[in-house]
Order: C-alpha cells, then sequence, then structure tokens
C-alpha cells in the first residue's frame, strides 16, 4: 500500500510540481513538509520523531471498527506512514454504513475491549459519553507528555473542536462550560445546495438566493426538464431525514428544537415562524421533491443528482462532490452554491455531520489508542487524504490553505471552494444535544412523512408532535 | 383444468418470480451508468468488471484500488451455513427419532420447546447474549456462531425429521432388531436411511435460512468472519451505491444454494412429508 | 429383510437403559438450546426495569411501567394491528398461491421439477439484499416496475414511499421471496397423497371443486398446518424487508414489531423498552403457535385413530 501512494506520488510529481516548487513549500511550512514524510520515507519520520517520542508504543497493536467510507479508504492506503512512525501494528474491521452503527452499539453495550478506537459521528457520542463508554480525550490533549508538539489542535475548525465536546447535562451547549471533548474531528460535511449546472443552464435558471427562490426553481426545473424533478432532500423515516438541508434551513429562520426553560428542555417546533417553515418545506416536497421522497436516504439523494433525475440537491455538499466524478453520467456537469434560505440571515447556517474518531473507555491500551488518533486526525494525514484521495471536507484549517489542495479542487468540482468558504463560518451542529435525540429526532422525521402524505395538516402535526416529544421528555425526567 | 389455463397461469407465475432474479442477473454486467438510466433499458455492454472486482477483491475506482473481502464473507456464509446444518443434523436427528418413535414422559413439552426457539425473537437473546460471549470467551468464533446459528437451523431440521420418522413404519427397526443387532446399528443401518429424503429436504431448507441470516455475525462477530448478507451491504458507502456489484454479489451468493438445491433436488419433494399421516 | 419383516410384529421388551433412551437422544438438542434460555430471562430481566443505555443514571427495577406505557400507547396498539394484518396477508396470499403453484406443477415431470427449482430462486437471496433490489426496480426514475406501469398508463404509484401502497409493497416483497417456500413444502405434500381416493373420484365423475375441497383439501392440511406455522412465525417476527424498504414509514404506517424493538434498542438505546416490546411479541406467538401446535397434534391422533 506504501509503495503504492508513493508511486502515486511520484507519479503526480513527474507530471506538475517541480523540484525546486516541491523544495520550497517544504521549507514553506514545517506541516507540509510533515506530509512529505509520506514522499520522502523515513527521513522525515526520524525528524518528526525527534521531539516527540512516537516509538514509545512501539510492537503493540491497536484495533479499530471502522465504517466503509472513503474516509477510511484514504487512512487505510496512508497507514504505513503511521506503521513506519510508530513501530505500531494496527488492525482494522470495515463494516457497512447500513449496519455500522448498530455494531458500534453492540460492541459498546457488552463492554467489549476489542476496538480500541473508533469512528464515530458528533450525535452518537451524546449517548455513548454519558454511557460510560468514551473516553474524555481532554486527558490526553492537554497532557503534553501525550500528544505531539506538533498535533496544533487550534488548527482544527473551532466549530467542530465545540460540536464534537459536551458536559453530558441535556440541554448545556456544546462545547460550553466543562465539555469533555468526546471525539476528535476527523473529516465533516456541511449542507448546502449542489445543483446540474447544465440542466440549469439549458433551462435558464440561477442558483438559488432563499427559501422562495428554491421553492420557484425546483417547480421550474421540474416543469421545464423532462423526466426531471426539482429537487432532492431525504425523507426516510430516520433522524437522518432532519439533519441535512431540512434543519439548516430551519436554523437560518432562527428556529431551534428545543428551549430551556429552569433547566428543563421543551420542544420548540410548534412556533408560528416554525409551522410556516414546515409549511414551504412541505409544499416543496410536495411539488418538486422525489416521488419516493419517504424511502429517499443519503444514497438516492445523491445517485439521482448523478445519474441526472434530479435538477439539485440541499445535501451534504460532499454528497455533490463525489457525484461529480466516478462513473456518473452526471461527472463533470455538477456546481455548487452557499445557500441562506431566509433573506434575513446573515449568512448560511449549515448543519454538520463530522465523522469523528473516539476511543473505547474498555479499551486495555488507551495510550497506545490514543498514538493512533492523534496521527489519524492529524496535519499530516489530514493532507495526504484531501490531497491524493477523496478526504474531503478536512478539518483542518490548514489543508483548506494549502495550494495543492485548493488546486485540486478548483481543477475538478468548480466552485466548491467559494461555496465552502461562504458556508464554513455558519457551520456547526444546531441540535440541542440530550440523550433522547435520535428517537424524538426520527419521530420529527416520521410527523413530516406524515404531513408531506396529506395524513395531518401541517399546524396539527407539529402540535401533535410537540406534545408526544414533550411527554416524552418527561418520561425521561429531562421536560 | 384446461391446458391453456395451465400454460396462461404458469406464464404468469414464472414471469413474477423470475423476472425480477432476471433482472438483477443482467444488472449484474452493467455498471452504474448503464443500471441508471431513465427510462430503463435493455441495450447494454456487458461487462465483467462486477465479478472480477468481486472475485480478485479489488475494486479500481478514481480514488484509487479499494480491497473487497467479498469471497471471504461468501467462505463464511459457507462455513457457518455448512457447520450449523451439520450441527443440527448430529443433534436433531436423533431427537426427532426419539419424538417420533416414543411416547415418553414430557415428550411433547421437549418437542414443543424446542420449536418455540423458532419464535424467541432473535434480537431478544442475542444482546444479553453479546455479554455472555464476552465472559465465555465465545463472541467473534465460529463455534459460537454456529451455535447461535442453531436457533435457526435446528426446529426446522427436527420438525420436518419427526415427521418423516412418523410415516416410516417401525416394523423394519423392529424385524432387524430380532435379528440381534444392537439399537445403534439398527438406527444407523435401517432408520437413517429409510428417512435420508427427509434429512436431505429439511437440511436444504434450513441451510437456505442459515445462508440469508444477518443479525447475528453482525452483532456477534468482527468483520471476517461476515457473511455475504452483511458483505453485500459494503456496496452502499457515502461515495454512492453500486448497484452492479450488489447485483454480480447477489448472483454469486446464490449460487451455492443453487447447487445444492439442484443435487438435492429428488429429495425435495419425497422429503417433505412432515409426519402428515396416510389414508 | 421384508421377509424378516413379517410375523415380527411386536418390538423387542424394553430395558432400563431403553427406556432412558429417548431422553438420551434429545437431550443433548434440548442442551444446546437450553444455552439460548439464559439471555432469554436476562431479556426479562431488562424488560421490567427503567433502562436506557444513554441514561445509566436513571436505570432501576420499575416492574411493569414499560409495558404500562407500551399498553396505554396507541402507537402500540398499531403495531400490533399492522403487525398481525401483515402476517394474515402474507401467510393467506402464499399459502393461496403456493397451493396453486404446487397443484399446476403436481405432476412429476422434467419441466414441472426444473420449473419447482427455478421457482425457488428468491428463497435463495437473502430478504434484505432483495429488498434492496426491489427498492432499486419500484424507482420512479431508474426502476423497471415504475417503467412498466408507465407504460400502461400508471404514472403515479408510489409503493413504498406512500401509506396508501406501503403495505401492499412489502406484501409483494414476502409474497415474492416466501411462496417458494411454501410452494416446495406444498408439493411435496400434493405428491405425497395417496392416488386411489383421487381415481375413484375421477371413475365416479365428481366435479374438481368437490374433489378439491372435499379430498385434496383436508388430505393436505396437515402439511398447510405446518407450512402456514413456519410462514407464521416469520412473518410476525418480519424486520428486513419491511426495515430495507420504508424504516417502518411512511409515517407509522409499517411499524411493526421487530422494527419498532429494533429502533429502540439499537437507534434509541433503550433497553428496556425494547425488551418491553419484545416480550410482547415472544407472548403472542407463543400463544399462536401453541394453538397450532395443540390443533395438529389432534388431528394426528385422530388420523391414527381412524387408521
Amino acid at each position: 500500500m506504501y509503495e503504492k501512494a508513493k508511486d502515486a506520488v511520484d507519479a503526480c510529481m513527474r507530471k506538475g510540481m517541480s523540484r525546486r516548487e516541491l523544495g520550497r513549500r517544504l521549507g514553506a511550512l514545517g506541516l507540509t513538509a510533515a506530509s512529505a514524510n509520506v514522499l520522502w520515507g523515513t527521513a522525515s519520520t526520524r525528524a518528526l520523531a525527534a521531539d516527540f517520542d512516537w516509538m514509545k508504543h512501539k510492537g503493540k497493536t491497536v484495533t479499530l471498527l471502522l465504517n466503509k467510507h472513503p474516509y477510511t479508504d484514504a487512512m487505510i492506503a496512508d497507514i504505513q506512514a503511521f506503521k513506519d512512525l510508530t513501530g505500531m501494528e494496527v488492525k482494522y474491521d470495515v463494516f457497512p454504513e447500513d449496519v455500522y452503527f448498530d455494531k458500534v452499539t453492540a460492541a459498546l453495550s457488552s463492554r467489549s475491549s476489542q476496538y480500541d478506537a473508533f469512528m464515530t459521528g458528533a450525535y452518537q457520542t451524546w449517548q455513548y459519553g454519558p454511557a460510560g463508554w468514551l473516553v474524555d480525550t481532554n486527558e490526553f490533549l492537554q497532557d503534553e507528555s501525550m500528544t505531539a508538539p506538533g498535533f496544533n489542535w487550534d488548527d482544527v475548525l473551532p466549530n467542530l473542536r465545540q460540536s464534537t465536546a459536551w458536559s453530558g447535562v441535556p440541554g448545556e451547549a456544546l462545547g460550553g462550560e466543562g465539555a469533555k471533548q468526546w471525539a476528535l474531528p476527523w473529516g465533516f460535511e456541511l449542507n448546502s445546495i449542489a445543483y446540474n449546472k447544465k440542466m440549469l443552464d439549458g433551462a435558464g435558471g440561477e442558483p438559488p438566493k432563499d427559501m422562495d427562490g428554491l421553492m420557484e426553481l425546483a417547480a421550474k426545473m421540474q416543469k421545464d426538464v423532462q423526466g426531471v424533478y426539482g429537487i432532492g432532500v431525504r425523507g426516510s423515516r430516520s433522524w437522518a431525514t432532519i439533519h441535512p438541508g431540512f434543519l439548516s434551513a430551519y436554523t437560518n429562520f432562527d428556529q431551534r428544537d428545543f428551549t430551556m426553560e429552569d433547566g428543563k428542555l421543551k420542544a420548540a417546533m410548534a412556533t408560528p415562524e416554525s409551522k410556516a417553515f414546515h409549511q414551504q418545506w412541505v409544499k416543496m416536497i410536495q411539488d418538486s421533491g422525489p416521488k419516493n421522497w419517504s424511502t429517499y436516504t443519503w444514497y438516492q439523494v445523491g445517485t439521482d443528482l448523478g445519474a441526472g433525475a434530479s435538477a439539485m440537491i440541499y445535501d451534504a455538499d460532499i454528497l455533490g462532490y463525489f457525484m461529480n466524478g466516478g462513473d456518473n453520467k452526471e461527472a463533470g456537469n455538477l456546481a455548487y452554491t452557499a445557500f441562506a434560505p431566509n433573506p434575513k440571515a446573515k449568512g448560511p447556517t449549515p448543519n454538520v455531520w463530522i465523522w469523528s474518531l473516539a476511543m473505547n473507555s474498555f479499551g486495555e491500551q488507551q495510550d497506545a489508542a490514543w498514538y493512533f488518533m492523534q496521527w489519524a486526525c492529524g496535519a499530516e494525514h489530514a493532507l495526504f487524504g484531501a490531497t491524493k484521495m477523496d478526504f474531503v471536507n478536512p478539518v483542518r484549517q490548514s489543508v483548506w490553505d494549502d495550494e495543492t489542495f485548493q488546486k485540486k479542487i478548483s481543477d475538478n468540482y468548480p466552485g466548491y471552494l467559494d461555496q465552502y468558504k461562504a458556508s464554513a463560518p455558519g457551520s456547526k451542529i444546531y441540535f440541542t444535544p440530550q440523550p433522547l435525540f435520535f428517537n424524538l429526532t426520527t419521530e420529527w422525521a416520521a410527523s413530516l412523512q406524515k404531513m408531506v402524505a396529506k395524513e395531518v395538516p401541517v399546524d396539527e402535526g407539529l402540535d401533535q408532535l410537540a406534545a408526544s416529544v414533550d411527554n416524552q421528555l418527561k418520561q425521561a425526567g429531562l421536560g | 383444468m384446461h391446458p391453456a389455463i395451465r400454460v396462461v397461469l404458469l406464464t404468469l407465475i414464472g414471469l413474477f418470480f423470475l423476472f425480477p432474479i432476471v433482472w438483477v442477473f443482467l444488472m449484474s454486467f452493467q455498471t452504474n451508468e448503464t443500471i441508471l438510466r431513465i427510462p430503463p433499458s435493455l441495450v447494454f455492454e456487458p461487462t465483467l468488471q462486477n465479478y472480477t472486482a468481486l472475485i480478485s477483491g479489488r475494486l479500481e475506482t478514481g480514488a484509487g484500488v479499494l480491497e473487497l473481502a467479498f469471497m471471504q464473507n461468501l467462505w463464511n456464509s459457507f462455513v457457518l451455513s455448512f457447520c450449523s446444518v451439520a450441527l443440527s443434523l448430529l443433534l436433531g436427528v436423533p431427537a426427532a427419532y426419539a419424538f417420533a418413535r416414543f411416547k415418553f414422559f414430557g415428550s411433547e413439552d421437549i418437542a414443543f420447546t424446542l420449536l418455540s426457539f423458532r419464535f424467541a425473537p432473535a434480537l431478544l437473546v442475542l444482546l444479553p447474549l453479546n455479554l455472555y460471549f464476552q465472559d465465555i470467551g465465545l463472541n467473534d468464533t465460529y463455534i459460537g456462531l454456529i451455535w447461535v446459528y442453531q436457533l435457526i437451523t435446528l426446529p426446522l431440521i427436527l420438525w420436518i425429521v419427526r415427521g418423516y420418522f412418523e410415516d416410516i413404519s417401525p416394523d423394519i427397526e423392529n424385524a432387524y432388531r430380532v435379528d440381534g443387532h444392537s439399537w445403534f446399528s439398527t438406527f444407523m443401518k435401517i432408520s437413517i436411511p429409510l428417512a435420508l429424503p427427509g434429512i436431505a429436504a429439511a437440511a436444504l431448507l434450513s441451510f437456505i435460512f442459515a445462508w440469508n441470516n444477518f443479525v447475528f455475525a453482525l452483532i456477534l462477530a468482527s468483520a471476517d468472519k461476515q457473511p455475504v448478507t452483511v458483505g453485500a451491504l459494503a456496496f452502499v458507502t457515502a461515495s454512492g451505491i453500486q448497484y452492479g456489484q450488489i447485483a454480480a454479489a447477489v448472483v454469486l451468493s446464490i449460487l451455492p444454494t443453487l447447487a445444492l438445491a439442484l443435487y438435492a433436488q429428488r429429495y425435495l419433494v419425497e422429503g417433505l412429508s412432515l409426519g402428515a399421516v396416510k389414508g | 429383510m421384508a421377509t424378516v419383516a413379517e410375523g415380527v410384529r411386536k418390538p423387542p421388551r424394553r430395558s432400563f437403559g431403553e427406556s432412558a433412551l429417548p431422553y438420551l437422544l434429545s437431550l443433548p438438542a434440548l442442551l444446546v438450546c437450553i444455552g439460548i434460555l439464559v439471555p432469554f430471562v436476562t431479556a426479562v430481566w431488562y424488560s421490567l426495569q427503567r433502562y436506557n443505555l444513554a441514561m445509566p443514571y436513571l436505570k432501576g427495577f420499575i416492574w411493569f411501567e414499560n409495558y404500562k406505557i407500551l399498553f396505554t400507547d396507541t402507537v402500540f396498539w398499531h403495531t400490533v394491528w399492522v403487525s398481525l394484518l401483515y402476517t394474515v396477508l402474507t401467510v393467506g396470499i402464499e399459502l393461496v398461491l403456493g397451493l396453486t403453484i404446487a397443484m399446476l406443477l403436481q405432476r412429476s415431470s422434467a419441466f414441472n421439477n426444473a420449473m419447482s427449482i427455478a421457482l425457488m430462486l428468491p428463497l435463495m437471496i437473502a430478504p434484505a439484499i432483495a429488498a434492496l433490489m426491489w427498492k432499486l426496480m419500484t424507482n420512479p426514475n431508474f426502476g423497471i416496475f415504475s417503467y412498466l406501469l408507465s407504460l400502461v398508463g400508471v404514472t403515479d404509484f408510489r409503493w413504498g414511499s406512500s401509506p396508501s401502497s406501503a403495505l401492499f409493497t412489502v406484501v409483494l416483497v414476502d409474497v415474492w421471496v416466501y411462496t417458494p417456500f411454501m410452494m416446495v413444502l406444498l408439493l411435496a405434500g400434493l405428491r405425497g397423497l395417496p392416488r386411489q381416493p383421487f381415481e375413484a373420484a375421477e371413475l365416479d365423475g365428481v366435479p374438481w371443486t368437490f374433489v378439491f375441497f372435499r379430498i385434496t383439501l383436508p388430505m393436505l392440511f396437515p402439511y398447510i398446518l405446518t407450512a402456514g406455522l413456519f410462514r407464521m412465525l416469520d412473518a410476525i417476527q418480519q424486520f428486513d424487508i419491511i426495515y430495507a424498504m420504508t424504516q417502518g414509514g411512511p409515517g407509522d404506517t409499517l411499524m411493526v414489531f421487530q422494527v419498532q424493538a429494533y429502533l429502540e434498542f439499537f437507534t434509541y438505546t433503550n433497553v428496556g423498552r425494547s425488551a418491553a416490546i419484545l416480550m410482547v411479541l415472544w407472548a403472542i406467538t407463543y400463544f399462536l403457535s401453541h394453538q397450532f401446535i395443540k390443533y395438529w397434534l389432534r388431528l394426528r391422533e385422530r388420523a391414527r385413530g381412524v387408521a
């Protein structure tokens, strides 16, 4: 694998970058120099190891539980670099995304020490953390003897650091006082609009500026282009339907999922503004969403855009990224735009999904696991993944600032960087952290389904939802 | 019945049950690009790339070469199903014989209890089991899995084979025994050969159910012991879904069971007599 | 051997060893399964607790509170109703269809035998994967079924995604997957039936409806019962197909027992509630299969008595 990576990099160098330029870049950034250990083998590994004892856990084997994902592929492609650096072995179990979290729950709830570290989303840490399954990584981050000087935690986007930290007190803000860093951000996706530029140009459409514009454009595209529907959004009976475009837009209208009063949580979905927004969203799906909307999850939303069945999507930006490559029919035709549905909003407020690495609290070699985590979440590997593989979006500012990465993205994914720059400042998790996140949010999706299917009027549906949510919060002693 | 009606009915039935199979078969020779066309079309240039990717375990993508563990999944399915059925036969056939031949205290209760394992919701036992397996060191072992698979295979085998034994008159066995042979040799030399069709049919059906199981290995074992059912889901990833490879995975995963079914075909119908007493 | 059999009617007298024999024979099977009983009891214990993994501080014994919450929840009664409806529909349709196919293929010929194997193919695809394939085939853009429907003028059929057709869709997939199981068992039954009654009926020129309802069905009944029992046990616990097709939606349309219990455990980490739901399911299946078996045993006794 390592040889392959080297070959690939060599090939890339032969084609483009001159030796001199590489030298310049090496000198310019310590960071880039570190990433070059992939290129230059052990020489720089030794240099990096000079100020930190990377070899401390030599001979140990860490075992990982991973989801089948492009991030995982990138990590595996680079794993030899970690082995060379630390003299450690890495074993990994990769499970399909469809069943991944079931596997995680099964493994952790049985207090298994089999896996030392694993991939998780930030929302999941709201269960795993309080359940006592995770190690608070602050213990390691704040320990200078444990964390390499070059790790540079501050380089990780602040919103993401916050979004993966929580005190464990239901309703308390993410990243607030006494927050535990339950996981390290690894890669993330924010939600904005990706559209079929060829299709839009052909029909004389412009990327939307606000919610009304989005609804109009979606309807127009559906009407003007034969056999195509206007906008792809998720709709399956799952919390995953709420968290992408829907919550991003909802937040943009200053709406929240819950309010906190005297330490008690209360449903906030039944406000007049929320009802007005739900009306629009439901109508958009009824008029110009996918016909089988209520069975749609990420891969159908993506597949449709890639195969030219939809004009645009309001979903994870990286979905639009992947659909613009590979053997997708519309590869090369897609474009991206940041999106603030509320005309009065200061800017976009994309909710984010953060693939993170967390440490199993039942693991028996946590120090060694930490060595792996800080390497995997470190700048060197992030740069390798972002420039040589499909590790988008990276979580580190230094990678976004890297010229090679910028060039790669702007060459192949026009508009992606601009979209990112406009979206990034407002990108974070907008849910209120609390242990019933998954059932209440899934119930939210189920009631959205009922509204779209016209089984219940929007206003009434939201009143029912709020009542049911409040009831469940009470039962759990949270409301 | 009028032959024409029969032909029409059989054609309709054949279409309903076999058309999706044929369609999946065709999909397995296509790339995503031709599968995802609007409207769907039968015209395509067949490619073997899905099969070569699965069999060689290497998938060439835009982002590089990815490793696939599909053949390992296939092998796991085979090991798990085969061993589970073998163990079930070893345990179930003598028990089935006992229930068929002897009326003993509690016999119906024991028989019902064994059947009842078939309707214990798998989830209900799986989760605590996961904890206990951890303690006794059976988690993530083939042996542990094969044990749990008994929940699927044993009741079916027991029930079908019992019925078959009941259909066989005990006279022949008795005669052989009177000749001075031990019970064990009578069982091995007379009873089992006579019940072979029933045993074969039961084994085939429980093999199929074991093969299609999904959740046991997922919860109780690590990635290197997962069956094809889990393996086939690996083509649904964040960067899209690979329908062609899923289709090829389906085709490959049918082959072993189909081969078994063809081999056991003559027993299949003969063997499923289910203890119905014939007039 | 046949000559030996003649004249020997009585089994040899049993020694103590022999009377222990049936226990010795059935015990290993029982022991292997009894290991499963321990986790089962643990699950019963869980169902009596307030036990959400994400809220360990709330854990405690609460007697039947979980059940009380379930039984006072309309959504749960909907779950009971949908699960039973699904079971009756799938087992009913599969029975009729399976019997029809079995009768069509009753005569043993090369074509019929080949057909019976070919028709078993759907059974050989794992239901979870089969559902994924059906989801593609019913997709409004790329799906062949949606396309074929549009050719005959139906353009707005939404399959699994509309509350009015969701149940139809999952039942259709279930029928596709499991009818072959029914067919194989019933075909075996049909071919095993004695010839005489049918030959006699044919000589007398009895109408086929009479033959079917008065001879075929009653004689086939034990087969129907067993096949139905096994299908019922699976259908009431259906998970793979429904979860893969609609995840229990749209709304709560297809929220059957196993899907609900699965979500409660794996997604909501509410162990106590999940266990309680599964215990209710277990009780229902236990009751139903007990009735089945009792009836089956009685039927057999009667048949023995007549013979």
